[in-house]
């Protein structure tokens, strides 16, 4: 599938068409590492002051490639599907050339990169379990009541919270026994069939 | 197979590949090694650059150390939590495939430590929040607003409670009548006799 680029993009990236490529290329590497580690508005200056541009313009340069790199990572474009979009910015054939290596080149840690961005629930981290035996309280004296009280560790993103859980033993071998049924899951055909589709 | 340091389970199958690892080194080495183990599970801090030294001679990657210090753990934790003595996990050791003078090696270490350990577990089990002190006020309230002569006694109470997760001092404050405490000692004072016949 084609990448559709907006008429502003165009224009940020008509830039490039204005200076030599071995600074496009240096433009690309400064793009892929803005999308590693973060922006950083100082260099777009330094560029500027020596292509003699404003720095806007060498910041909408960057970010457009930076946006242009982005997007066919998303989508994981082919080769061919690339240099079409790229055609119809009009650039230089050594320009495209360019821009088709550092998309490859980079695709696959881009990829990476924009793995990190979904949203995620929080994952189980730890479980504390106790075993206790109720023998009276304030209503009721001489009862034997067993209770378990499991302490839930888990962890969403790096912030660790716990949730603290009673059960009595009935219901808690209900509970082993679903979630046993559900490992047990794993082993019918049918999602035997999708595992080995995936690999 | 079932094992009592398992708790009358089986194995786990990493267990026994590692007992192999453990295999490799002599017994005095392997002695030492248990020691350091020891201690990281009373929670005196554990000492790596001893461990590389005493692993270097047998060529251990560092994989092998990392599982060699796991299943030292595992065996020693697991043997505690279930009382198992010395000798019973001497044997099943050896059954598993330890070289005799490595498993009375340590079992000697176990035995010394064992008591340090059970004690050392019993505090890390599942514990809710604690009670850490409590301060009280007994006021008298000669007049207020809807009244003119209230003359009452009242009593401020603040129970400190220590969160188990952050470690912090949480404050709870109340005020109770003079009958509402009455009841509310009484019912502790039944509490505490139970709890004193059972200890």
């Amino acid at each position: 599938m084609l990448l559709v680029l907006s008429d502003e993009h165009k224009e940020h990236l008509g830039f490039l068409t204005r200076v030599d490529s071995s600074v496009v290329g240096e433009f690309g590497r400064i793009a892929v590492e803005f999308l590693k580690k973060g922006s950083n508005p100082k260099i777009y200056e330094g560029a500027a002051r020596k292509l003699n541009v404003s720095a806007e313009t060498v910041q909408h340069g960057v970010e457009g490639l930076m946006y242009l790199l982005t997007e066919s990572s998303k989508l994981m474009i082919s080769e061919v599907d690339f240099q079409d979009s790229v055609l119809t910015l009009g650039f230089p054939e050594e320009l495209n050339a360019l821009l088709l290596q550092l998309y490859l080149g980079n695709r696959k840690e881009i990829r990476n990169i924009l793995k990190e961005l979904s949203p995620s629930l929080p994952r189980y981290h730890n479980l504390e379990w106790r075993l206790d035996v109720q023998l009276a309280n304030r209503a009721l004296r001489q009862q034997i009541k067993p209770v378990m009280i499991l302490k839930l560790h888990l962890d969403q993103n790096g912030d660790k919270n716990s949730k603290i859980l009673q059960t009595d033993p009935a219901t808690l071998i209900h509970i082993i026994h679903q979630l046993e049924k559900a490992l047990e899951e794993m082993k019918t055909s049918h999602c035997r069939r999708i595992v080995r589709n995936i690999k | 197979m079932r094992f009592r340091f398992c708790g009358d389970l089986d194995c786990p199958d990493w267990v026994l590949a590692e007992i192999s690892t453990l295999a490799k080194i002599s017994s005095v080495k392997m002695k030492l090694l248990c020691a350091q183990v020891l201690k990281d599970l009373l929670g005196e801090g554990i000492d790596y650059q001893k461990i590389t030294k005493l692993t270097s001679d047998a060529k251990f990657e560092i994989g092998d150390v990392k599982a060699s210090i796991a299943v030292l753990s595992f065996i020693l934790s697991n043997a505690a939590k279930h009382n198992v003595d010395g000798e019973s996990l001497s044997s099943e050791l050896q059954q598993l495939g330890l070289p005799k003078e490595h498993a009375t090696g340590l079992c000697k270490s176990y035995e010394d430590k064992q008591t340090a350990l059970q004690e050392k577990l019993k505090d890390c089990s599942l514990r809710l929040n604690k009670l850490d002190s409590v301060s009280w006020r007994v006021d008298y309230t000669l007049s207020s607003s809807e009244l003119k002569e209230v003359n009452e006694p009242l009593i401020h109470i603040k129970f400190n409670i220590r969160n188990v997760d952050t470690g912090k001092l949480e404050p709870t404050v109340m005020s109770v009548s003079a009958d509402k405490f009455r009841v509310l000692l009484t019912e502790l004072r039944q509490a505490q006799a139970m709890m004193n016949s059972l200890n």
